[in-house]
């Protein structure tokens, strides 16, 4: 018999502001964090932009306590993390008595930190590297550190599968909780918008090209779009077993339905095999679930511009909620977060919630025409009203990885 | 298992219990700026040998050490991959680094200003989650596909979830372990911080004075008992539970107690439905230096009590060096061998006891002894900590 | 450079290491019992302090370092020594 997990608090701290309430509020209005990056200079590249969060101060959320040890990454979740323990009332006496632990996906971590403590030896001399700078080379140093702000002595696991990361982790950490393991865990997802990873990302192409006219900003589904530009933040959710929320009179938010995942062994260069992975994804989220198709009231599709991507998506989508996709609200939240890596599935997750809650979806900026056959005829530029009691998100991977989840409004109490 | 000491789990095992060493001068990068040059490096290696449907040249060093101990694995098993259902069969893998190579090559070229030589495969060969995705593209294998880069506990998680996977039914088979590449950023850092041994790696003795950094890949192949017992597959152990925990003290060193260390244990006992005094052998995290291999006595006395007296607890790591996110994978091989063949591997260059380690870390031979239960201790920065518990499969219900 | 050059350097760098206000970094504070620091910390403070200076500490020299006069006297110690 497995447990039923709940969400009871969310964190998120992103390009569109850092409450749940605040980033719906932003993406129904079609606001766009997309813009001139000003973290690190793009002369020489192809994409000037980039999702960044201007302005970003971890000082705001965790205080005055010395930050230097945790690098962007590490205070991005460090500061989601502050949020979702808020939210959810998971107090510090609390995290005392009860070994709450975090499961936290990232694609990258921290390879700016590693870059930058393997130049500064390249350099001067190894021995003038940085030992504190060392410890966040690790990928695991992000959960590892927001462990030792918030007392998180739990279970503490960092799962990289690329763009899918976060929902990966929170898939993980449903599973603990239905098996029994635990009880409770702050999962999610981060990355940071950093030189390194933006210039791979230009590099490979598959950053949308910016002159000015159309096909300047990642149009997730439209005929027009020719990439993705990358985003950052952090989104973390606060995941118990419904019994213990109960039990503590905890608030709860939506329930964790289902999840699915699987890996197109072509990465992303075979249309069959690509289609198929993501359908497969979306079919075993929903047995998981327990769930049939056209029982699912919307879609938060990972789609964000990019030419090959959004396409498998839109017929993997089709495939494995076979055929019933004309009457399905979409949205494409990357169109205004840009590809937030890590964080980008429970970006989309908190997102699902909100919509959940005032019954509002955020339309998919600048989108203005599909190519021909496009399967997805409720995606449309504007919010739209959607009473959702099922939604389905998706996050899929350049290169591959494929995870869908099924998020469900609370019961009526 | 790809390592320093042997390729193949023959070669491996043969050398772990005869003691060998596979610490050298490091090779692959200029290390006249530090003051310490040792390594437990990966000799003759070569890809093309085992890599036949990806082209290894496209692929990082440890996806390829990755994709080779898979490989062996899979004929170890007596696994024919055509007759696997493939959407079902999975890989979850740990690491430290990921393809740190690609990433220090991209610095180079920053360094001296040629950032143009850096490739449009950078992103799609460096960051972590590609090495399972590789071992699966080269197998074709379409279901689970996880990479968990918890650092040198990295095994130990990656084979915990693969468990988890297959008893929730989500796989037929996983391949479960954990891979990395030498790599010029680790051994910076460990330098840095006066944890790499100068002459000689020596876990638990009293002149010990750090570890030796390495590489390789281990990877196990688990499956449900029911479907290994109906393809006759010869089964070396079970995996009878794990237990995860954080220190959530500090990103280096570990609880001064051995809190975490100590729980993590527990909450592996507890699943295994085990007590401290059923364990048989302990493969210890044991890096040799001075911190790690006091605070890990402390943890296994504050579990263990008088029992920890009792239990033969080795170190690998003084053969093999530290294989980072290969490590506990290659530490639960040994479990699962320990298990199979009632010998356990020595801690070898284990000379002058230690008062503060007075357990019995059987230095320097293998011995004979009945191995019921074997218990796998891995600790990572960030004050991961991970346990996993290995049993003889004729014993359980 | 002065003594008192290399101090105000040293603080500064204390300060953004550790956050602690400079003005409440004394002299004789001791890493660990006064500014209460752990290994990493401390150890990222000596390298700063090397990497700032330009200077190279031998590893005993560096273990030794005690208090926030420790790292200045050292500094002083290898600038000279380098200059000469």
């Amino acid at each position: 018999m497995r447990s039923r997990v709940v969400i009871t608090g969310m964190g998120v701290v992103s390009s569109l502001g850092d409450s749940p309430e605040g980033l719906h509020a932003s993406l129904c209005e079609g606001r766009s964090g997309i813009k001139p990056i000003q973290l690190f200079s793009t002369t020489g590249l192809g994409c000037p932009l980039g999702g960044e969060i201007k302005d970003f101060d971890a000082t705001k959320f965790l205080g005055q306590r010395n930050l230097r040890p945790l690098d962007r990454t590490s205070r991005l979740v460090a500061s989601a993390a502050q949020l979702a323990l808020e939210d959810s009332g998971w107090s510090a006496e609390m995290r005392n008595s009860e070994e709450l632990g975090l499961v936290l996906g990232t694609m990258f971590c921290s390879v700016h930190t590693i870059s930058e403590f393997d130049r500064r030896a390249l350099d001067a001399g190894p021995s003038y590297a940085s030992p504190m700078d060392f410890s966040n080379t690790v990928i695991n140093a992000a959960a590892g550190q927001t462990a030792i702000v918030h007392n998180l002595r739990g279970v503490n696991t960092t799962i990289s599968t690329g763009v899918t990361s976060g929902i990966a982790a929170i898939a993980y950490a449903t599973d603990l909780i239905r098996s029994g393991r635990t009880r409770a865990l702050v999962a999610g997802g981060a990355d940071e918008l950093c030189f390194e990873s933006f210039f791979g990302f230009d590099r490979a192409g598959l950053l949308c090209r910016s002159d000015a006219s159309i096909g300047d900003f990642p149009i997730p589904f439209d005929a027009r779009r020719n990439g993705s530009a990358l985003g950052e933040g952090a989104a973390l959710l606060m995941l118990e077993d419904a019994a213990l929320a109960r039990e503590r009179g905890a608030r709860v938010l939506g329930e964790i339905k289902g999840h699915g995942s699987s890996y197109d062994c072509s990465r992303g260069h075979n249309d069959k095999a690509s289609i198929e992975a993501i359908a497969s994804a979306i079919r075993q989220a929903l047995n998981d679930a327990f769930l049939l198709p056209h029982e699912v009231d919307c879609l938060s599709a990972s789609a964000n511009g990019s030419v090959a991507g959004d396409r498998h998506e839109a017929q993997g989508v089709f495939v494995g909620l076979n055929g019933q996709t004309g009457g399905l609200p979409v949205t494409a939240i990357k169109s205004m977060l840009g590809e937030t890596l890590g964080a980008s599935g429970p970006m989309q997750a908190v997102a699902l919630l909100e919509t959940m809650r005032d019954g509002v979806l955020p339309g998919i900026l600048r989108l203005e025409k599909t190519e021909d056959g496009f399967p997805l005829k409720m995606a449309r530029a504007e919010s739209q009203e959607a009473d959702v009691t099922n939604g389905l998100i998706n996050s899929i991977g350049f290169d591959g990885h494929c995870c869908s989840l099924i998020v469900t409004r609370p019961d009526e109490p | 298992m790809v390592t320093s000491i042997g390729t193949g789990r023959e070669q491996f095992w043969k050398n772990v219990l005869a003691g060998r060493s596979g610490a050298s001068a490091v090779e692959s990068f200029d290390t006249s700026g530090f003051n310490v040059h040792l390594g437990a490096e990966v000799k003759d290696f070569r890809a093309t040998d085992y890599v036949t449907n990806l082209d290894a040249a496209h692929l990082g060093r440890a996806s390829q050490f990755a994709i080779v101990a898979a490989r062996l694995a899979l004929v170890d098993a007596g696994v024919q991959v055509d007759k696997l259902n493939l959407a079902r069969a999975g890989v979850s893998l740990g690491t430290t680094s990921g393809e740190p190579q690609e990433v220090e090559r991209f610095d180079d070229h920053y360094v001296s200003q040629k950032l143009n030589s850096v490739g449009a495969e950078f992103v799609s060969r460096y960051p972590c989650h590609v090495i399972p995705q590789h071992v699966a593209s080269e197998l074709g294998f379409a279901g689970v596909n996880v990479m968990i880069p918890t650092a040198c506990a990295a095994g130990n998680y990656a084979i915990a979830h693969a468990y988890d996977v297959l008893r929730a039914e989500r796989a037929d088979l996983m391949l479960a372990g954990g891979a990395d590449s030498f790599s010029r950023i680790t051994y910076t850092g460990f330098a840095r911080l006066g944890a790499i041994a100068p002459e000689i790696c020596q876990p638990f003795d009293r002149c010990r004075k750090g570890m030796i950094p390495g590489e390789g890949a281990g990877v196990l192949v688990l499956e449900t008992l029911s479907r290994a017992r109906k393809r006759g597959a010869r089964i070396y152990a079970e995996v009878a539970g794990y237990g995860l925990s954080c220190d959530a003290h500090h990103m280096t060193a570990a609880h001064p107690l051995g809190d975490g260390a100590a729980r993590a244990m527990q909450h592996a006992l507890d699943e295994s439905d085990l007590q401290p005094e059923d364990v048989s052998y302990i493969s210890a995290h044991g890096t040799g230096t001075q911190t790690n291999d006091r605070l890990e006595t402390i943890a296994v006395k504050r579990l263990f009590k008088d029992a920890a007296y009792r239990v033969p607890i080795s170190s690998i790591k003084s053969m093999l060096g530290h294989t980072m996110g290969a490590a506990s994978a290659l530490e639960a091989a040994v479990c699962a061998l320990a298990v199979f063949d009632n010998r356990v591997p020595p801690t070898i260059n284990l000379n002058e006891p230690d008062p503060d380690c007075d357990l019995d870390y059987v230095p320097n031979y293998a011995r004979e002894l009945p191995v019921k239960v074997a218990m796998n201790n891995a600790y990572a920065f960030g004050g991961n900590n991970a346990s996993l518990i290995l049993r003889k499969w004729e014993l359980s219900n | 450079m002065s003594t008192d050059e290399i101090k105000a350097r040293i603080k500064k760098s204390i300060a953004t290491i550790t956050n602690i206000n400079p003005e409440e970094i004394t002299e004789n504070a001791s890493y660990k019992d006064d500014l209460k620091l752990d290994s990493l910390t401390i150890l990222e403070i000596a390298v700063d302090a090397e990497y700032q200076f330009k200077i190279e500490i031998p590893e005993d020299d560096l273990s030794a370092i005690r208090t926030v006069s420790d790292t200045v006297r050292v500094v002083e110690q290898y600038l000279c020594a380098q200059a000469a």
